[in-house]
């Protein structure tokens, strides 16, 4: 990267924070904000759409409250998943969509690296014990009280090792070779 | 012989094991089934037999090279796989699509819901019980719609025709020829069909009242596609969201008012008709120019710390890919929402309490592909 590119990056960032601070008005931030006070939500303005930081704590709560509240009726799960950000934890994603309203609603929650436990969705919708499953033998997530805590796609017994975790390895030619294979992650991709 | 059976006389309840290999799963799935007499009492499926990591190999690809994966998971409607993981890509590099790029690739997405509908109606029509002509009939009209994406693609299942910003080439001169003299033979395969199967007095009996899941249920359980549209439920990314541009299209989304598995057939069969309509309405649209933005990158870079979930309708529902992106050629989460996984949660609700032999066609109805199922 030249050191030119690295200006317009910094520029187009310190643009885009600006516009997030006083923009999300035109999004379903109101809206939401309204329906969640008794929770500690941190919105930010996703590519398409909201997305919402809700504590560990209070996320069932708060799925509930989205479900029921008049005003959104999140009834569809769209999607759960969750995202590897390797020292800052593992973020459980909720993609819900409220077929009523038509409006679209990320929640977020972040899971420290020591301790990945988060109570289940399948109290709020159906939809989630499958999505739960995979996720929980793909991260190493635990979701307490969960109807049916078995692998989904993994063998049974393959309860130990959490394939999307970022620390696994890619393949198992990788750990055989090591550095034979001259796998460097910083520069992958450079060498055109 | 009379056996003498005391009032405390308890019959044990017979599991059968279906599948992995089993021509009526559609692919590699089991199911475990208890059933009393002939009815089922419980069903425990088992998925994951295929499963090949493709989240994790497209992590670890750039997001090029992802387009290929996207094909394999969803073999039967390809292009509308690939449509999701570009316009996910697209989303995060804010490249503008040229507009023909955007009219060939409606084309080509209905034209792919066209060929996996009839793959369905085939594969059905042999679940039922109707052996042989359907899915003969099927495959005739979808061999005619496969010549034609090979024609465009080269291979007649992976396309990997579709890139982010637009298409690999220009389609062939007599695209346009073509699909109106494929269009006419799928007219004819949908009233073959019609005239097959709608109303085949022994279809209706197998069929009418079978698997009923409600509007509520299917919701609850984040079903999508015909499935749930079947259930009563006007659910249509393409309506409700729309993306490139259905919005300038006129068409309608047949809903079923029972939910059982006649529904989900008609509801299919009647989406076919819109296809076409849709396919004819591109056509008209369709002009000359450029298939890839001007200012095209030769290696794409994201931006840091972007994240988007793209929707698009597939033929079998909702087709969903969560892309974040942490800087750097490649993506640094991608997850495949799979509308058939969804799907088949339902089954267990669906086939509890109706015949083992209605299992299979429940089964069908949901119309799965194992591949996007295990990802």
């Amino acid at each position: 990267m030249t050191s030119d590119e690295n200006v317009n990056n910094t520029n187009e960032e310190e643009v885009s924070e600006i516009a997030v601070v006083d923009s999300l008005d035109d999004t379903i931030w109101p809206l939401i904000n309204r329906v969640l006070s008794s929770v500690d939500v941190t919105p930010e303005r996703g590519s398409i759409d909201l997305i919402t930081q809700i504590p560990r704590s209070d996320i069932i709560r708060a799925l509930q409250i989205l479900k029921d509240h008049e005003e959104v009726q999140f009834n569809y799960l769209r999607c759960l998943t969750a995202v590897d950000n390797e020292s800052e934890g593992v973020d459980v994603v909720y993609h819900l969509y409220s077929i009523p309203k038509n409006i679209n609603l990320t929640v977020k929650v972040n899971l420290p690296v020591d301790d990945k436990t988060i109570g289940t969705a399948t109290e709020v919708w159906e939809a989630a014990n499958w999505l739960e499953r995979e996720t929980a033998e793909m991260f190493g997530i635990t979701f307490n009280n969960h109807p049916d805590p078995r692998t989904l796609l993994m063998p049974e017994d393959m309860t130990d090792t959490f394939p999307l975790l970022k620390s696994h390895p890619f393949a198992e030619i990788e750990i055989l070779q090591g550095e034979l294979l001259g796998y460097d992650r910083e520069n992958q991709g450079d060498d055109e | 012989m009379v056996i003498e059976s005391a009032p405390d006389f308890e019959t044990q309840d017979l599991l059968i094991n279906v599948g992995p290999q089993h021509p009526s799963t559609h692919g590699v799935f089991r199911m475990i089934l208890e059933v009393d007499g002939e009815i089922v009492k419980d069903l425990i499926p088992h998925i994951g037999y295929l499963h090949r990591g493709a989240e994790k190999l497209c992590e670890n690809n750039d997001f090029r090279q992802g387009v290929g994966y996207m094909d394999r998971t969803e073999y039967l409607a390809s292009h509308n796989a690939e449509l999701s993981y570009v316009m996910a890509v697209e989303a995060l590099a804010e490249l503008e699509v040229p507009e023909r790029a955007q009219w060939i690739r409606m084309i080509l997405c209905e034209l792919n819901r066209l060929s996996s509908h009839f793959m369905f109606l085939g594969a059905f029509g042999v679940d039922v019980g109707v052996f042989g002509t359907p899915f003969i009939y099927a495959w005739r009209e979808r061999e005619a719609l496969i010549d034609l994406f090979e024609e465009i693609s080269g291979d007649r299942m992976m396309y990997a025709y579709f890139r982010a910003g637009g298409l690999a080439w220009e389609v062939p001169g007599n695209f346009e020829e073509r699909v109106r003299e494929v269009l006419v033979s799928t007219r004819q395969g949908m009233k073959d069909f019609d005239n097959l199967l709608t109303r085949n007095e022994i279809f209706l009996a197998r069929t009418k009242n079978v698997g009923i899941i409600s509007a509520e249920d299917a919701i609850e359980l984040g079903m999508s596609g015909p499935t749930l549209r079947a259930s009563g439920v006007s659910l249509d990314i393409r309506k409700s969201e729309p993306y490139m541009y259905y919005d300038q299209i006129d068409f309608e989304v047949p809903i079923g008012t029972n939910g059982d598995v006649f529904d989900r057939y008609i509801v299919r069969l009647k989406e076919m008709e819109q296809s076409v309509s849709i396919i004819e309405q591109c056509l008209e649209r369709l002009n000359d120019g450029p298939i890839m933005p001007e200012r095209m990158p030769r290696m794409l870079r994201l931006p840091e710390g972007q994240e988007v979930y793209i929707r698009t309708e597939a033929p079998r529902g909702e087709y969903g890919i969560y892309l974040v992106s942490k800087g750097g050629n490649k993506p640094w989460r991608l997850k495949v929402r799979s509308a058939c996984l969804s799907n088949l949660q339902a089954l267990k609700k669906m086939s509890v309490g109706q015949y083992v032999a209605d299992a299979i066609i429940i089964l069908g109805s949901i119309d799965i592909v194992l591949s996007e199922v295990d990802r």
